[in-house]
């Protein structure tokens, strides 16, 4: 369930992405996935794929902790690539009445799921690297201007870090809910869709009721830690840009223009 | 003002608001509370659930402010909300749930966080980040996830926070409750070092009287009055006092309490082991020795007796229900976080029994708890529920439920239904029975777990914890098992909590015949009930036996942390100085009489 999830499960390490500024690394992730919407061609996936491959190698996150964040989030994968595979206008490669596969179907199909694959895994090398602590600091500072006009930022960037420290906990409590009412003979696998929602509510009100019992406990343990807004704050690492952030904002300029690029000229792909 | 905390006729009511959100009624949390504690100072609050405590806690760092009398902390009004930071910055506080408390996602973020609050430079949290994880000794987990520590090793992360705002004084909210007995004496020894070392106030608010021993001075709490207060050796000399107000002396205490009584010259009140032995090892010189002498070598029938196992003639009490083979398992191949949990284990569990399950943290109880409930197929190995293998292709889940109740650790928590009849009825709705049947076996379930018939049209929530889990017992108890595991089941609960608990426990094994699982990792918990004990450690079975063989192995427990049930090790450290009471007690009654028996 929810703990298979590697999003916000950060993975400690100490290399040169690891200490990059999190603002480096939230706009990288803002332009690489524009990049891998960017491009059509051959280059472009023989770049894509390098580009992946030197920063999973740079961060030192063994390759099946990105390979998790994947596996969990198939079902997506899945529907992805259904609707691309029979809705897709083209030359019919087969057909049974109404549905059909076509041969642009196929390879929209195809690409699509590959181009989320790789979504993700280029997303996960950031979340990896970045204690979620870091990440907020990265949004909360990177967006400060939008404070300016009345934008809850520091608030905002406070849930974000309290909401991934407390997923996986709810996660595995979510778990330890079920095996109880499983005990009791609960049954979550048979029926129809109807039957199975409800049968969901024996895990869900506890979940709940646990999830507010655990907030109130925290918002007592920040009072009680002097937490009084973001006002006069000060941090333990104040995000200050090094030489290293510099380049790599030089990067990812490159990077965009690069597959600026080749989304106006690419060698086509064979099939 | 010198002292530290000052209090004056210090007042709080509750609100208690019916549905329209009108006031209905008000309970006084704290009515009329003096104390007064000095700079420096090792204060235990004690009290049982509801007596106040946890509400003077949250006064005495400013998160509730007083509605009536006089509160002073660190020479500042608490009433006045511009004191409220001062207050919090001096007096700091760790809560009872590890988990809750702890903000960030990386252990040297989370100890910075107070004092970013507080606006420190940051070269300066810096320091104070490392200085307090040493503090500590948790300097080597400074960049990992609190989510992969144990309780006891994210309470100290939570003491390494308020440290690292320099506090005069740190506040701990009944902080070991949820922990094991390891992780409690690490918690506890932490905060005895802060105060010596650092001269840091301590106030320690627990249920438990042996936590208290070592306080300079303690209070007693009950229905938001102080009732007693004086050094632990006077507090503890009212112990019938205490027992009234749900609170238990230590065993030690207790014994020489009744030794004292049946005429040995003790002293008043005796707070450590090695004062009693000392004491009754002076006895014995004064007296000229004991009637028997030297250790003699005993009658079986002699040991029978000592030990206290009810003879059981019952053939029955062969029979093997169920039964684990060469159960392996592993948890999350292929991670980084991956562990073996059990390692070829086999236990069994015989009709009528009341078997425990002993293991440090760790151990890989739990785990095999789950396997053996049908919740989670092993790596390898077999489950046998007399003689049918519960994996096995064909064998109707149904049945075992019906035959099986499983009771997890804090089993609160998956209350659900709006009333409590309502929530019991659940398992047994699963099972089949009709609606009419499942509620007739849901009111037997609770009565059998023992919850009173004004409780069973209210929703679950509103109950207190003691009662929310007899209500989550009973709804296992209402699917009529013949056997019953339990997780745990003690956790969290009070003394008077814990007493009504296991008699209960006694109850359905000797009345009714249910044989039950008892997992817990506190000797002191089983020595009294258990007529079986089986030992894990690191995912593999270290002893399997009757408590008197499983007692007899000191050595081997103490070095799997787990010490022995206090009645026992006064017996063996007792037998150890010459008094011959046979190695072989370990239950409280079982050393009285020995004791009574070889003395006088």
């Amino acid at each position: 369930m929810l703990k298979n999830i590697t999003l916000g499960q950060y993975y400690p390490g100490d290399s040169i992405i690891h200490r990059m500024d999190p603002r480096v690394k939230l706009l990288a992730t803002l332009a690489y996935i524009i990049c891998v919407f960017l491009f059509q061609g051959l280059i472009g996936w023989i770049l894509l794929t390098a580009i992946l491959i030197v920063l999973t190698r740079l961060s030192g996150v063994p390759f099946r902790m990105m390979a998790k964040g994947v596996r969990a989030l198939w079902p997506l994968l899945a529907i992805t690539a259904f609707f691309n595979l029979f809705f897709t206008q083209g030359e019919d490669l087969w057909r049974v009445g109404v549905i059909h596969i076509t041969d642009a179907g196929l390879h929209q199909a195809v690409f699509y799921a590959l181009r989320l694959v790789y979504l993700i895994m280029g997303s996960s090398v950031m979340t990896l690297t970045t204690s979620p602590n870091k990440l907020t600091d990265g949004l909360e500072k990177g967006l400060s201007w939008l404070s300016r006009i009345g934008v809850p930022v520091h608030e905002i960037a406070l849930m974000m870090s309290i909401a991934l420290r407390f997923i996986p906990i709810l996660g595995e409590e979510a778990e330890k809910i079920k095996k109880a009412q499983l005990a009791r003979g609960a049954d979550f696998d048979e029926g129809n869709v109807i039957r199975r929602a409800l049968a969901l509510i024996p895990i869900l009100v506890p979940l709940f009721v646990s999830a507010f019992g655990r907030a109130q406990d925290l918002s007592q343990a920040m009072d009680a830690r002097c937490y009084h807004g973001g006002e006069g704050r000060t941090k333990l690492h104040p995000l200050v840009y090094e030489k290293r952030d510099r380049i790599g904002y030089l990067l990812i300029a490159v990077m965009l223009v690069v597959f600026i690029l080749l989304r106006i000229r690419d060698f086509p792909l064979p099939f | 003002m010198t002292n530290f905390v000052e209090a004056k006729e210090l007042q709080y009511q509750y609100q208690i608001k019916d549905e329209n959100g009108e006031v209905c009624r008000t309970v006084d949390a704290l009515a009329g509370i003096d104390l007064e504690i000095a700079p420096g100072e090792f204060i235990a609050i004690l009290g049982a659930n509801g007596s106040g405590k946890s509400t003077l806690a949250r006064h005495l760092n400013a998160l509730l402010h007083p509605v009536g009398g006089m509160l002073y902390i660190d020479g500042k009004d608490a009433s006045l909300l511009e004191n409220e930071l001062p207050i919090r910055k001096a007096a700091g506080m760790v809560f009872q749930n590890p988990d809750n408390q702890l903000v960030a996602g990386v252990v040297e973020e989370d100890v910075a966080f107070g004092p970013e609050n507080i606006g420190v430079p940051t070269e300066e949290i810096e320091k104070r980040v490392e200085e307090s994880l040493k503090a500590v000794g948790m300097q080597s987990y400074r960049f990992h996830s609190p989510n992969h520590l144990s309780g006891g090793q994210k309470q100290r992360i939570a003491i390494a926070g308020v440290l690292a705002m320099h506090p005069k004084c740190i506040i701990f909210d009944e902080s070991t409750a949820m922990l094991d007995p390891a992780g409690r004496r690490e918690v506890l020894e932490a905060a005895h070092e802060r105060n010596r070392k650092d001269n840091v106030t301590i106030i320690w608010i627990t249920h438990f009287m042996e936590e208290a021993a070592g306080a300079d001075r303690i209070y007693v709490m009950d229905a938001g009055h102080i009732v007693l207060t004086g050094t632990p050796g006077e507090v503890f000399a009212r112990g019938e006092m205490l027992s009234a107000l749900g609170l238990e002396l230590p065993a030690v205490t207790r014994l020489a309490k009744d030794l004292k009584t049946t005429g040995l010259p003790l002293s008043d009140t005796i707070l450590k082991r090695e004062q009693l032995t000392a004491e009754l090892l002076k006895t014995k010189e004064s007296f000229g020795g004991f009637v028997h002498g030297a250790a003699l070598p005993r009658s079986g029938a002699d040991d029978m007796e000592l030990m206290d196992v009810p003879a059981k003639t019952d053939r029955d009490q062969e029979r093997i229900l169920l039964d684990a083979r060469k159960v392996s398992f592993t948890y999350g191949s292929n991670s980084p976080y991956q562990a073996q949990a059990l390692r070829v284990v086999d236990l069994q569990l015989k009709k009528g029994s009341f078997h425990a399950l002993i293991g440090p943290t760790g151990s890989g109880k739990s785990t095999l708890v789950q396997i053996l409930g049908g919740l989670q197929k092993p790596e390898r190995g077999h489950i046998f529920l007399e003689g049918e293998d519960i994996y096995g292709q064909g064998f109707s889940k149904k049945k075992l439920r019906s035959r099986l109740g499983l009771v997890f650790q804090y089993p609160e928590y998956q209350l659900f239904e709006t009333t409590v009849l309502r929530d019991v009825a659940f398992g047994p709705g699963n099972l089949g029975f009709s609606e009419e049947e499942a509620r007739e076996k849901a009111i037997q379930g609770l009565k059998a777990a023992g919850v009173e018939e004004r409780f069973w049209e209210q929703s679950p929530f509103e109950l207190s914890g003691g009662e929310k889990r007899r209500v989550a017992i009973a709804g296992v108890l209402a699917m009529d098992p013949e056997i019953l595991i339990m997780d745990e089941p003690t956790a969290g609960l009070d003394p008077a909590g814990r007493r009504s608990l296991f008699s209960l426990l006694t109850e359905l094994n000797k009345e009714r015949g249910i044989t039950i699982l008892l997992v817990s990792h506190s000797m002191d918990d089983v020595a009294e009930c258990a007529d079986q004990i089986t030992v894990l450690q690191k995912g593999e079975v270290r002893l399997n036996g009757s408590p008197e063989l499983i007692f007899r192995e000191k050595a081997a427990l103490e070095k799997m942390n787990l010490a022995l049930p206090e009645a026992a090790a006064i017996a063996q450290e007792l037998s150890d100085c010459g008094i011959p009471i046979g190695r072989d007690v370990y239950t409280y009654e079982g050393l009285k009489k020995a004791l009574g028996r070889t003395i006088c």
